[in-house]
């Protein structure tokens, strides 16, 4: 074989790995354009009037009429706001309680050497009880304490429910740190906060800030005990949703653009997670 | 000795919130589930009824007709052990196709991942005014387009457009969780698997599949918890009907606090869920944890 031929077996070869390559390519943004066609037309369908939004088509000139009225709707206003007043709440008090809690269970020495990890594990047990579980006995507490017209009741049964996620994603990355760090510092005198707020909060930043947005996320979405637990004036945005037909018929162009306001910041937020997201979770469950 | 004291005095505030919170509602549903209670007759004084309540929804009379719930049970499990099955098949494949190094495969994963987090309630309404409505959505005016008339699937199939819509919403989980484990996996083994000759379906299936099987399990296991509490999409598509058909049992236990209103009833349901809940997930653990291996 002259060095010619050996030239051209190379370009062949080359070729035939571009040529995989670009089809490789092309399927994925294929899968992942068809994948996300639903959130795409929704985001879309925002900027359309009424008229046009009542047949599908992806050519139009976009309006923000539609974003103006849905904007200018009180009701909407107060829907925002209470999910917003959960969502900050109750990612807040989850994760100071949270984050202390899971840095005693990682460097903390209980009375048993085996309380750490029991009381890890039953952390991660009030994971799997579903809110159907616990649903009856809040309504009827929320209702003798008149706890259903003020957002109060919702946020303590929200820090309830994500405490433990808080708990569990912390665990796994203070569980990255080295423990002679801790050592150390105590023999030059820190004290245990000191330890937990000068370094093991600034070491595992990024991880407590994603699971911090983690958790908001859920807050955000969530529906089941918002819906049961809440009067109109408490209710958060997923209800709002959940009423838009009823309430304000079928208008495909408004819903969109509501949705849209709703749907995207718990993207961007999500987004932002994705890394840490799979390490938190993964972390303690594929070593042990 | 002084410092334990801290210790507890950081991790007991969390302790106490969440028993209040989660454990001591379950143990009072518990309770609440052998008590006759029925909150639209305030006149029947509560009282303890034994089993009777869980008997309401087992007994069999004859074995002609069973009870509804099993019918509610059988949907359950269909509705979240196919979701499971479609996410770990399909999002395993999609994982595999986006292990490849292609430009711009970030982008890609990321708008893959978008459906994870959004909210229910938002997926199911916008799904069913802009994709499945027979004349104004996407798939009447294509089935239009090809010819077909389009029947309401959300009457006809309400059992497989919930579990389309689940599968949408949490295959992303699986593809973001097992492309982790792909890319774990180290590239040595990789190019002797290729040296050894083991061709392309070998390597997928006996090396590459057994060697993430630990992040399987913890998207199934995830998927699982999350999918069987599921509600508000539920809720917004089918409304659990035609009937009772897309019933779940979460959405029975509503029914029965806020429809029926009896809290003994809704309490054994609760409570039955909760059953469930720990009988699958452990069938799943020791059915996952058989087929793993271990790279050292």
């Amino acid at each position: 074989m002259t060095q010619k031929h050996i030239d051209q077996v190379k370009r062949s070869m080359y070729r035939r790995r571009i040529g995989k390559k670009s089809a490789l390519t092309v399927i994925v943004y294929l899968i992942a354009f068809i994948y996300f066609f639903p959130i795409l037309y929704m985001f879309l369908s925002g900027f359309k009037t009424e008229q046009q939004a009542v047949m599908p088509s992806l050519w139009f000139t976009p309006t923000l009429e539609t974003y103006r009225k849905v904007l200018s709707d009180p009701t909407m206003y107060q829907y925002l706001r209470n999910s917003l007043f959960q969502v900050i709440a109750g990612t807040g008090v989850s994760m100071l309680l949270g984050v202390p809690a899971a840095f005693a269970l990682v460097f903390g020495r209980l009375k048993h050497p085996n309380s750490n990890g029991k009381f890890y594990l039953w952390f991660i047990t009030t994971i799997l009880l579903p809110p159907v579980a616990v649903l009856i006995p809040l309504f009827t507490w929320f209702q003798q304490l008149n706890l259903i017209n003020t957002p109060y009741g919702l946020m303590m049964a929200y820090i309830g429910f994500h405490t433990p996620i808080v708990v569990w994603m912390t665990h796994s990355f203070f569980s990255d740190l080295p423990g002679e760090i801790f050592e150390a510092a105590e023999l030059d005198g820190c004290t245990r906060l000191q330890q937990l707020t000068r370094i093991a909060i600034p070491l595992a930043r990024t991880g407590i800030f994603s699971a911090g947005l983690l958790v908001a996320v859920f807050i955000w979405n969530e529906f089941f005990l918002g819906f049961n637990l809440t009067g109109n004036p408490t209710a958060t945005l997923p209800v709002y949703l959940a009423r838009f037909r009823e309430q304000q018929g079928m208008f495909v162009a408004q819903l969109s653009a509501s949705s849209s306001i709703a749907i995207l910041p718990a993207i961007i937020l999500g987004w932002m997670t994705q890394k840490a997201l799979v390490k938190g979770l993964t972390m303690g469950a594929v070593k042990g | 000795m002084k410092n334990q004291k801290t210790e507890y005095r950081y991790l007991m505030p969390a302790v106490v919130v969440v028993a209040i919170m989660t454990q001591v509602p379950f143990l009072l549903t518990i309770i609440f589930s052998t008590l006759r209670w029925n909150l639209s007759r305030p006149d029947l004084p509560r009282k303890f009824n034994g089993f009777a309540n869980y008997l309401y929804f087992l007994k069999i009379d004859n074995l002609s007709q069973f009870p509804e719930f099993y019918s509610i049970l059988w949907q359950t499990i269909l509705i979240t052990g196919i979701t499971l099955l479609l996410c770990s098949v399909l999002g395993f494949l999609l994982a595999l196709l986006l292990d490849h190094d292609i430009p711009g495969g970030n982008i890609a994963r990321t708008l893959m991942l978008g459906p994870f987090f959004v909210m229910s309630t938002a997926s199911g309404v916008i799904w069913k005014t802009t994709i499945f409505n027979t004349t104004f959505g996407w798939y009447g005016v294509i089935a239009k387009a090809l010819g077909f008339t389009p029947v309401d699937l959300l009457s006809y199939h309400p059992l497989g457009v919930i579990i389309v819509l689940f599968t949408w919403q949490w295959m992303p989980f699986f593809i973001l969780v097992l492309l982790a484990g792909l890319q774990g996996i180290p590239q040595d083994l990789v190019d002797s698997m290729r040296i050894d000759g083991v061709n392309w379906l070998q390597g997928i299936y006996k090396i590459k599949l057994p060697l993430i099987m630990n992040h399987m399990r913890v998207a199934v296991m995830l998927g699982l918890v999350f999918l069987i509490k599921e509600f508000g999409l539920i809720l917004v598509t089918t409304a659990g009907g035609p009937g009772t058909r897309s019933y779940t049992l979460p959405y029975a236990v509503y029914m029965q606090v806020f429809s029926a209103n009896n809290v003994g009833r809704a309490g054994a349901l609760a409570t039955m869920t909760v059953i469930l809940t720990l009988i699958l997930v452990n069938l799943l653990y020791r059915s996952i944890v058989k087929r793993s291996a271990q790279y050292s």
